[in-house]
């Protein structure tokens, strides 16, 4: 296969690993030198794999850019990595969001650089490896790998709480995968069944599990979507999330908002739900509701909150409660919402918190109590943080409609069965969309609060000092994050397009008579180029 | 009975180790005396008064230093040593593929097993021997006897993994314990080695005895002490006697590896003998002990139709293992001391070894079981002793004054030692079994055989076990990395290379067993497919 296929994948798995080891070697010190090939290391790596979107076939089936190698063949492993449409576009989005994030603490990380640039190489590749493996226990290495560079990240760079923070959230992680750690190797001891050795692989799992009895699938299902229901994370198990957003820099909110909670919705669209798909569409309604608990949860915390930082760790909460809603109500419009909305999300909260940080680098404060009218000081500033709420909020004509749009229509048609409640029938799908709706009211409401209380309104102590506007390094850091947000409310079509085969995949193997369930003719909205309904 | 001289081929490690001691013992003679200064500053006059303050000496006995005469050089001693475990690890190593055979009438084995576990010992023995010489030198504490010891000691560990004999399982398990309580007691500061050596010396006989009262019992029962008709007894149709004696012999060793509730030793002998014994005891004790355990109970009481009835003793060792990874991992948590810590964890890490012994009584899972039993000791070998390789470096200034360790000591260390810091994090990381590194690959090779042989609670329960061990392993990194410093204090004593590159050897070992387990792995499964029965 060679260079053309698999190995321009592995080659973008491993660019930031060799970074790393560059400046493992660089002598310690003063400088740029650490952070500066760390960015050039992330820029080449966001290069290579330029190549792997353009390349990529949406309308073939199976996995693109496959590559197979022995690894530990006598331990049962492999080194197995291949992408499809949905782990594309979250390959593509950590290598774009990785040279922001090294670029946004630039100024603000000045010990200890070396680890720092060093912390965030590696997690790279532990994010990319995540997204890329096809063998279970390769994924599993790649999972618990993200661990420690962004416990590093938080608990040495990070602000007041930050031991509190990263053990926290170090903890909390962990505890979830744990037990998935058991539920693989049940698989691995029952992969003899279909005749051969025992098995890592992902394919060959996945042809096990599928016809697995149900009570089987049922808590090897819940053991996995644990490990990632808290890396979602989904309402109640968000706890860490906000601590450990707002203790780490800006660089480490942006990985772990942008790309790191994704790798919990992933894994429910990748394995959680595929492997075990009479116990996941069991769990859709319950999953739904949580997600959609979130969603209100999220909202209605973000207007308590007097920490800007807080305030976007909340509001992730809800966003990512959208992202569950939409998974589990299992339409194609939904799925495929919800796949953009992971990518929307990692654009919108993204930019939000790396503006977030410039403020802080100005003023050294997060409290909101100590901005107001800052429009007049910074105007470049207050404009793209007002383009960036909007995209969160989902206006029109920025990615975050289209994401919230799709989930909440897909929500409302899905064939999720009926609620008993107050004696009359209501539709599941129904009742989760309409209280979800309200949720991006809410956003509307707890948004545009936090911008007219920084930015407009009586300037207060934080505006006084003159402040300066963006620099140039900002404005470097901003623009793709608003060409993204813009680009993909406007043309959505070819990130969805990457996403529709795999989504009606996990469709038809989870609820395999949605097909043939006839739509209510208002339903067809959606009908991307190329769907084969 | 007759005496085959090629049998002696068969442990050929033990001979060796053996024949390094009496060289070492033998060479002590001809070097000349000195007046018995004081221990630990025997290297001439302190002039200055800081280096009077460093040595701490005892009130009464500055006289002692004004003895003329400089000691002779004693550092070829641990190179003479390690040379000898460098020997014999090399030959365990060359025997590795030769065939099983039963020496000495039956009364030993030389199998892949055993080899294993030879190379292991010698191993472990010769980065010991490393870490001891920077540390011996900077307390000025070197003497013969230490190295001798220790390859007395190491002797006895090869034997007791081949010994298939009751009696030749007392012999050595006596050998390598006599010498290790002396080297618990070799650092004559204060009052808190020779504690720790007397409690150990006192329990550890009385762990013997009980011992050797199971042995008679089975001797009573079957008339031999030779496992394998123990074994035959048992397929005849054993009684009760046999049970007793099962339990006892069980119980015997379950001090050696220090299962709860025969754990009681274990932390005030680690904390109270120096770190670089403490790391060699670590390894060396438990690998033999271990294997030890897996003849008995395979070799002896391991066939499925015998009057212990189906798994017989399977019961007992899923209780020891689950009562021994809680009380381990509980215990370890309030610990301040890092040496203490070490002690528990070693609690805990005997409770996941303990799940891969209850593992091996079903058969089909039995191969997989013994082959992470071997990977999981050599893991944790590689690992705990650059554990306490760091400990050691850090210890030499509080070892003269004989205070134990606390984390305060650790507060900042990165600050100051970059490399020491990273190393010591790493062994951390290993010990809580997050990947890449040994210690997950061995967590993986032994909850996996868990898993197959239907221990489904008990994996779960290791697992979950194994978060709160997470929890005082990240402590540690927590001190080094995101404490400030409280004791700006260089570490002391300089000769740091020795010991740097046996912790280099250590490191590269723990990443090497991480990234390609698959290598150890087959060594493993072949030294398991030749264990002779």
């Amino acid at each position: 296969m060679g260079f053309e296929g698999g190995g321009l994948l592995s080659l973008v798995i491993f660019l930031p690993l060799a970074g790393a080891i560059v400046v493992l070697f660089l002598p310690r010190g003063e400088g740029g030198m650490h952070k500066g090939v760390a960015l050039i290391t992330s820029i080449v790596t966001f290069l290579f794999s330029l190549p792997l979107w353009l390349r990529f076939r949406p309308t073939a089936r199976g996995w693109q850019f496959e590559q197979k190698a022995d690894w530990a063949p006598s331990l049962g492993f492999g080194y197995h990595v291949g992408l499809d449409g949905i782990a594309l576009l979250l390959v593509m989005l950590t290598t774009f969001l990785a040279p922001i994030a090294i670029l946004s603490s630039w100024k603000y990380v000045q010990d200890r650089v070396k680890e720092y640039s060093l912390a965030l190489l590696v997690l790279e590749t532990a994010m990319i490896g995540t997204l890329a493996a096809l063998d279970l226990v390769l994924f599993y290495v790649f999972w618990e790998a993200m661990l420690i560079p962004m416990y590093l990240l938080i608990g040495l760079w990070g602000s007041d709480r930050r031991i509190y923070a990263a053990v926290k959230f170090f903890l909390f992680t962990f505890v979830g995968s744990v037990l998935m750690l058991i539920a693989i190797f049940w698989l691995w001891s029952n992969s003899g069944r279909l005749g051969g050795a025992r098995t890592f692989d992902y394919g060959a799992v996945a042809q096990l599990t599928g016809s697995l009895p149900l009570e089987t699938q049922r808590w090897l299902f819940w053991a996995f979507a644990l490990a990632f229901a808290i890396k979602v994370p989904i309402w109640p198990l968000h706890t860490w999330l906000p601590d450990a957003h707002t203790e780490a820099p800006a660089s480490g909110s942006i990985i772990l908002a942008g790309v790191m909670l994704k790798m919990g919705t992933f894994g429910f669209v990748r394995y959680a739900m595929p492997l075990f798909p009479h116990a996941a569409l069991e769990a859709a309604p319950a999953i739904g509701a949580l997600g959609v608990t979130g969603i209100v949860y999220g909202s209605l915390m973000c207007m308590a909150q007097t920490d800007m930082k807080r305030l976007i760790a909340y509001s992730s909460v809800a966003h990512l409660g959208f992202v569950m809603l939409g998974l589990s109500a299992l339409s194609a419009e939904a799925v495929n919402g919800a796949v953009l909305q992971m990518v929307n999300h990692g654009v919108s909260t993204g930019a939000l918190f790396l503006l977030i940080g410039y403020l802080y680098e100005r003023t050294h404060t997060r409290d909101l109590a100590a901005y107001g009218g800052l429009a007049k000081v910074t105007p470049a500033l207050a404009a793209v943080f007002v383009v960036v709420t909007l995209s969160s909020i989902g206006l029109p004509g920025t990615n975050g409609f289209i994401g919230e749009f799709l989930i909440l229509l897909g929500t409302f048609i899905a064939p999720m069965g009926t609620w008993t409640i107050f004696g009359g029938q209501v539709s599941k799908g129904v009742l989760l969309s309409v209280v979800a709706a309200t949720g991006v009211i809410l956003g509307a409401v707890y948004l545009l609060w936090l911008v007219q209380r920084v930015f407009f309104g009586p300037m207060r102590k934080a505006a006084t000092h003159g402040l300066p506007d963006l620099t140039f390094r900002e404005w470097l850091c901003v623009a793709p994050l608003l060409c993204a947000i813009l680009v993909i409310g406007v043309y959505p079509m070819p990130f969805l397009a990457a996403s529709l085969l795999p989504a009606n995949d996990l469709i038809a193997r989870v609820r395999p008579r949605a097909a043939a369930v006839p739509r209510p003719q208002g339903a067809r909205l959606f009908l991307p180029p190329g769907a084969s309904r | 009975m007759t005496f085959n001289p090629a049998d002696l081929e068969g442990v050929l490690p033990a001979i060796i180790l053996s024949v390094g001691a009496l060289f070492l013992l033998t060479s002590e003679v001809f070097l000349r005396t000195v007046k018995p200064a004081v221990l630990g500053h025997a290297g001439g006059h302190p002039t200055s008064p800081a280096e009077r303050a460093e040595a701490r000496l005892p009130p009464g006995s500055q006289g002692a230093s004004e003895v003329a005469g400089i000691p002779p050089d004693r550092r070829y001693q641990a190179w003479v040593a390690a040379a000898f475990a460098a020997i014999g690890l090399w030959v365990s190593l060359a025997q590795l593929r030769d065939p099983a055979v039963a020496i000495f009438n039956g009364a030993a084995a030389s199998d892949g097993f055993g080899r294993v576990v030879s190379a292991v010992v010698c191993g472990s023995l010769l980065l010991s021997c490393i870490v001891a010489f920077g540390y011996l030198e900077a307390l000025r504490a070197t003497r013969g006897e230490f190295y001798a010891l220790a390859l007395f000691s190491a002797a006895g560990m090869c034997l007791l993994g081949q010994a298939t004999d009751l009696i030749v399982i007392f012999i050595a398990l006596e050998v390598m314990s006599l010498a290790v309580y002396s080297l618990t007691a070799y650092l004559r500061r204060g009052k808190r080695p020779a504690e720790a050596a007397f409690k150990y010396f006192v329990l550890g006989s009385f762990a013997s005895a009980i011992f050797l009262y199971g042995a008679a019992l089975a001797y009573g029962a079957t008339a031999s002490t030779r496992l394998s008709d123990v074994a035959a007894a048992l397929r005849g149709g054993g009684n009760g006697l046999l049970w007793a004696a099962a339990a006892l012999l069980v119980v015997g060793f379950a001090f050696k590896v220090a299962a709860v509730p025969f754990h009681m030793w274990v932390p005030d002998v680690y904390d109270g003998a120096s770190a670089p014994v403490t790391g060699f005891m670590a390894a060396g004790v438990k690998v033999a002990a271990f294997a030890t355990l897996v003849r008995i109970l395979l070799t002896g009481f391991g066939d499925p139709v015998a009057a212990l009835g189906t798994h017989g003793w399977q019961r007992l060792v899923v209780w020891l293992a689950g009562l021994t990874m809680i009380v381990g991992n509980l215990l370890a948590i309030p610990q301040r001391s890092v040496k203490r810590m070490l002690a528990y964890s070693s609690i805990a890490h005997a409770g996941y070894l303990l799940v891969a012994v209850a593992a091996m009584a079903v058969e089909g899972p039995r191969k997989d079981a013994m082959e992470g039993l071997l990977f999981y000791l050599a893991a944790y070998g590689a690992t705990i002793i650059g554990a306490f390789g760091v400990v050691a470096i850090i210890e030499r200034k509080l070892a003269i004054s004989g205070v134990g360790d606390d984390l305060s000591s650790w507060a900042g260390l990165s600050e100051r030692h970059p490399g020491l810091s990273a190393a010591m994090s790493l062994f951390m990381v290993s010990l809580a079994g997050i990947p890449p590194t040994a210690g997950f690959m061995a967590k993986l090779t032994v909850f996996r055989a868990a898993v197959s042989a239907q221990l489904i609670t008990l994996a779960v329960l290791g697992v979950l076990t194994s978060v709160g061990g997470l929890y005082y392993y990240l402590r540690v990194v927590v001190y080094v990395y995101m404490m400030p410093t409280t004791k700006p204090e260089a570490v002391m004593g300089g000769r740091l290379v020795a010991a740097g590159v046996a912790l280099v050897g250590c490191a590269l070992l723990v990443v090497w067993m991480g990234v390609q387990p698959g290598v150890f792995a087959s060594v493993a499964q072949n030294a398991v497919s030749a264990f002779s029965r």
